[in-house]
C-alpha cells in the first residue's frame, strides 16, 4: 500500500485537497452531511495537510478535519508577497515539518498549490526542499495551478517566478493545471474553480488508485516517476469515462488525450515526451488489441508510453499521465508576466516622476506659520 | 292656743282691781301691764305652735322629748305598712306600746295640739329600719335621737336563689338532657313555703321522667335542694330555655320570689353514623403478579355504625382475582375506622374496577355505601424495549457530535 501525503498549500492548494477530501466521500455525489456519518474513502494510506497563513481560508473548508488544518501564523495571509511568505515559513519550518512527520513516512507527497498566489508560490519550493531532505526516497509531484491571465500583473509575476523555482527544485515533476485553460468550462468563477478543484481532485485520486491497484497490465510508482522525469518535468493529466452510448475503449483512450479534458493546454502528438495511461473498467469493455493498439499510436509520438489496466466493475475510465517537450503556453506566460512586470515598473517610475516634479514646487520653500 | 291665751289674760285681772284708786298709778301700772301683756302673750304664743321632726329609726333607737320617750321596737310588717312603736313618759303617766300604721298619725297624750305628741310612720325601709315623723309643740323642748345600745338583732330574712341547668347545651334530636334545678337559701331566715314553678317543657323535648321537680318547701339559712328530671330533645334548632321561678315566704310571711337565668341550647340534626370508604391499590399490577388493595372504612358521623358487612365483586369478573374484599363488623364508633386488605392476581391484562358495597345500620335504619377502585394488570412488560431505539440514536447523535468536533476549525 501506497503511502501518500497530499498537501494543499495557500487558498487554491487548500481548496483542491478539500475537493480531493469530498472526493473521498463519493465526490461530487457526496451529500453535504456526508462527512457526519461516512468517513473518507482513499484508496491507499493517504494523509491530508491543509497549509495556510490565512486562518480565513481554513475556516472555509468544509472536508477537511480540523487537524489537517495547519495555520501558519501571519497575521492574515501574506498579500501575495512571496518574500513575506518565504520568510513566513522560514519562521515556522520547524513547525510545519514536525506537523508533517507527525503523519509518518511517505511514499509519494503531491504538494498542490497556486502558482501565483502568495503562500503556495512561496512556500511550496521551500516545502518540497524540505520534504526532500527530511524524506530521502519520497516522490514528490507539485500540482501547480497557473492563474487567470486576467487576474493581474503580480499574479502573473507570482507564476514566472514560482514556476522557475519550483522547476529548480529537486521534485520529480510538475503537474500543471491551467485556470484560463479550464475556463471554458463557462459558468461563475466560483463554479468554475469548484469543477475545476474536482476535476484535478478526481484525476489525483484515480492515479494514487491505480498505482497501488493489482492490474491487469502493470503500472506502479517507479513507472509514474519515469513518466515524470521525461521532458521539462512538466506534465498534465487527462480524463475520459467512456459514455453508455460508445463504449470503445479506444475512443476512450484517445478522447482522453483530447485537449477538451488536458488540464493544461498541450499537444500529446507534437509536445509529450512520455507518457502513462490507466485503463479501468469491466473486463468486457477491456479489449486488450484495441488497448494495445491505441498504445502503439501513442508511442509513435510520445517517445514511451506505460499502460496500467485495472479491471474494475463500470464504464472504461482512462486517465492519461504525461510529460511535455516544449511548453510554449508557459512561454506566453512569462512573456505576458514580464510586460506586466514592464509596464508596472514604468508606471512606478513615471509616478514617481510626477510626485517628484510636484514636490520640486515647494523645493526652496519653507514652512511659514 | 287662743283659750290659753284667754286664760291668761284671766289670770291678770286680780292685779288690776288694786290699781284703780290711785289713777296715774294706775294708767302707770296699766301702761306697763299692758307692755307686759303684749309681750307675754307673744311669748306664750312661741311656745304653744306646733312642730315636727323626721326620724329614721332602726329597730331598738329611742327618740327623747321632754319627758316623752319613744322607741322603734319592731317592723312588724314591710308589706302592710306596720310598725311597733314603744311610747312612755317619765314618771309613769304614760307607756304604751302600739302597733302605727304607715301614713296614719297616732296622738299619744292629746296628740300635738294638746301638748302630747303624734307619731307618723312615714316610710319603712325594710325589716330593721322605718322613717318616723314626731309633732309636738315647741314647749316641749328639742326631739333627739338615741341609738340604742343593744346588738342588732339576728336578721330573718331569707333569700332564695334558683338555678337551671342542663347537662349539656349541644344536642342531638334523640338524645336525653337531663335538667338539674337547684334552689340554696343564700339569706339569713327560714324560706317557707317554697314552690318552683317550672314552665311545661318545651315543644322541642318530651319528658322522660322526674317532672315537674320536687324541691322541699322549707329550706333554712344556708341550705340547698336540687331536683332533676330528664327529657329527650325531639325537634331541632336553637332554643332559649326560659327561666324557673321559685315563690316563698319569710317567717313573717313576706312572699318573696326569685328566677333563675335563661339561656339558649342547640338542638342538632339527630345523630347518624355517615361511613366512607377509600379503596387504594398503589401500583399496576403485572400479570400473573399480585397486588394489594387497600380498604378503609371510617365513621365520619356522629352516631356509631352497627352490623356492617362490606362486600363486592370486579368488572370484568373474569382476569382479575381478588380475595378477602368480604369482611364483617359488629361496630364503628363515631371518627374511629377500621382498615383491612384485600388480596388482588392479575391474570389477564386490562383495566377492572372493584366494586366495594358496604351496608350497615346508621342508627336511622340500614344504609348502603358504595366505592370503587380502578386496577390496571398490565401488559407483559419487555424492560428496556425503548433502549433499542434511543441507544442507536444516541450513538447517532454522539458519532454526529463527534464528526462535527472533527471537522470544527
Amino acid at each position: 500500500m501506497l503511502n501518500v501525503l497530499m498537501l494543499g498549500v495557500g487558498q487554491c492548494g487548500n481548496r483542491i485537497l478539500d475537493a480531493i477530501n469530498k472526493e473521498a466521500f463519493g465526490g461530487s455525489g457526496a451529500s453535504k452531511l456526508a462527512k457526519y456519518y461516512l468517513r473518507p474513502k482513499f484508496p491507499s494510506r493517504v494523509e491530508t495537510l491543509a497549509v495556510n497563513t490565512a486562518v480565513n481560508d481554513l475556516k472555509e473548508l468544509r472536508f477537511t478535519t480540523a487537524k489537517d488544518r495547519l495555520h501558519v501564523p501571519n497575521l492574515h495571509g501574506v498579500g501575495a508577497n512571496r518574500n513575506v511568505g518565504k520568510q513566513a515559513f522560514m519562521d515556522n519550518r520547524d513547525m510545519i515539518m514536525g506537523e508533517i512527520e507527525k503523519r509518518g513516512d511517505f511514499d509519494i507527497a503531491f504538494v498542490i498549490t497556486s502558482a501565483s498566489g502568495g503562500t503556495g508560490s512561496s512556500f511550496s519550493p521551500l516545502l518540497i526542499n524540505e520534504l526532500k531532505r527530511q524524506y530521502r526516497d519520497i516522490t514528490v509531484i507539485t500540482v501547480a495551478v497557473l492563474p487567470f491571465r486576467e487576474e493581474g500583473s503580480i499574479y502573473l509575476q507570482n507564476a514566472a517566478f514560482s514556476m522557475r523555482e519550483l522547476m529548480e527544485v529537486d521534485a520529480e515533476g510538475i503537474i500543471l493545471a491551467d485556470n484560463q485553460y479550464m475556463k471554458r468550462f463557462g459558468g461563475d468563477i466560483a463554479s468554475a474553480y469548484d469543477k475545476i478543484n474536482g476535476m484535478i481532485a478526481q484525476r489525483l485520486l484515480f492515479l494514487i488508485e491505480s498505482l497501488d491497484s493489482e492490474m491487469l497490465s502493470v503500472t506502479d510508482l517507479g513507472d509514474f516517476k519515469t513518466v515524470m522525469n521525461g521532458g521539462l518535468r512538466i506534465g498534465t493529466m487527462g480524463f475520459y469515462q467512456a459514455d453508455s452510448k460508445n463504449l470503445s475503449i479506444r475512443d476512450a483512450i484517445e478522447n482522453s488525450l483530447k485537449p477538451a479534458n488536458l488540464l493544461y493546454p498541450a499537444n500529446v502528438a507534437d509536445d509529450a515526451a512520455r507518457a502513462m495511461v490507466i485503463i479501468q473498467g469491466s473486463r468486457e469493455h477491456l479489449d486488450m488489441d484495441e488497448i494495445t493498439k491505441e498504445v502503439e499510436r501513442l508511442s509513435a509520438s510520445a517517445g514511451h508510453v506505460f499502460k496500467g489496466i485495472v479491471v474494475k466493475k463500470g464504464r472504461p475510465k482512462v486517465l492519461s499521465v504525461f510529460t511535455v517537450a516544449s511548453a510554449p503556453e508557459l512561454e506566453s506566460i512569462y512573456a505576458q508576466a514580464a510586460r506586466g512586470m514592464q509596464d508596472e515598473k514604468e508606471k512606478r517610475t513615471r509616478a514617481r516622476k510626477q510626485l517628484n516634479d510636484a514636490f520640486a514646487h515647494i523645493e526652496d520653500l519653507e514652512e511659514i506659520y | 292656743m287662743r283659750s290659753k291665751n284667754n286664760m291668761m289674760h284671766r289670770d291678770g285681772v286680780p292685779e288690776m282691781r288694786h290699781l284703780v284708786n290711785r289713777p296715774c298709778l294706775v294708767y302707770l301700772l296699766l301702761s306697763i301691764l299692758l307692755i307686759q301683756a303684749a309681750y307675754g302673750e307673744k311669748s306664750n304664743d312661741d311656745d304653744d305652735e306646733v312642730t315636727f321632726k323626721d326620724f329614721t329609726l332602726n329597730i331598738g333607737d329611742r327618740i327623747d322629748l321632754g319627758d316623752y320617750q319613744m322607741e322603734l321596737i319592731e317592723i312588724q310588717s314591710v308589706r302592710d305598712g306596720l310598725v311597733v312603736m314603744r311610747i312612755s313618759k317619765i314618771g309613769g303617766s304614760l307607756d304604751e306600746q302600739r302597733a302605727l300604721l304607715q301614713d296614719s298619725p297616732n296622738n299619744f297624750d292629746g296628740g300635738a295640739e294638746n301638748r302630747g305628741v303624734t307619731i307618723t310612720v312615714a316610710d319603712i325601709f325594710d325589716e330593721q329600719s322605718a322613717k318616723v315623723r314626731i309633732e309636738y309643740q315647741q314647749g316641749l323642748g328639742t326631739a333627739r335621737k338615741r341609738a340604742s345600745e343593744r346588738p342588732a338583732a339576728a336578721l330573718d330574712k331569707p333569700e332564695l336563689s334558683v338555678q337551671k341547668s342542663f347537662d349539656k347545651n349541644q344536642m342531638s334530636v334523640g338524645d336525653e338532657v337531663k335538667v338539674t334545678i337547684t334552689v340554696k337559701n343564700t339569706g339569713t331566715g327560714q324560706a317557707l313555703g317554697i314552690i318552683a314553678e317550672d314552665v311545661p317543657p318545651l315543644p322541642e323535648f318530651s319528658y322522660v321522667a322526674g317532672y315537674p321537680p320536687k324541691i322541699k318547701e322549707t329550706l333554712d339559712s344556708g341550705q340547698s335542694d336540687s331536683a332533676v328530671y330528664v327529657m329527650n330533645a325531639v325537634k331541632e334548632g336553637s332554643i332559649r330555655v326560659p327561666a324557673i321561678q321559685v315563690s316563698y315566704t319569710d317567717s313573717k310571711k313576706n312572699a318573696k320570689s326569685n328566677s333563675s337565668v335563661p339561656f339558649n341550647i342547640l338542638i342538632g340534626p339527630k345523630s347518624k353514623a355517615d361511613l366512607a370508604i377509600k379503596l387504594t391499590s398503589k401500583v399496576p399490577i403485572a400479570l400473573d403478579g399480585e397486588g394489594m388493595l387497600n380498604i378503609s372504612i371510617s365513621n365520619l358521623g356522629t352516631a356509631p355504625a352497627t352490623r356492617i358487612e362490606a362486600n363486592g365483586g370486579v368488572n370484568p369478573p373474569e382476569g382479575l382475582q381478588v380475595s378477602g374484599l368480604e369482611k364483617s363488623f359488629f361496630e364503628i364508633l363515631p371518627e374511629a375506622y377500621e382498615n383491612y386488605s384485600a388480596m388482588l392476581s392479575g391474570q389477564k391484562p386490562g383495566n377492572y374496577t372493584i366494586r366495594l358495597r358496604v351496608n350497615y345500620d346508621g342508627g336511622d335504619g340500614s344504609v348502603i355505601r358504595e366505592s370503587t377502585a380502578k386496577v390496571v394488570v398490565l401488559e407483559r412488560e419487555y424492560k428496556y424495549q425503548y433502549l433499542l431505539l434511543i441507544i442507536p440514536i444516541a450513538i447517532v447523535i454522539a458519532w454526529m457530535y463527534r464528526r462535527y468536533r472533527e471537522y470544527k476549525y
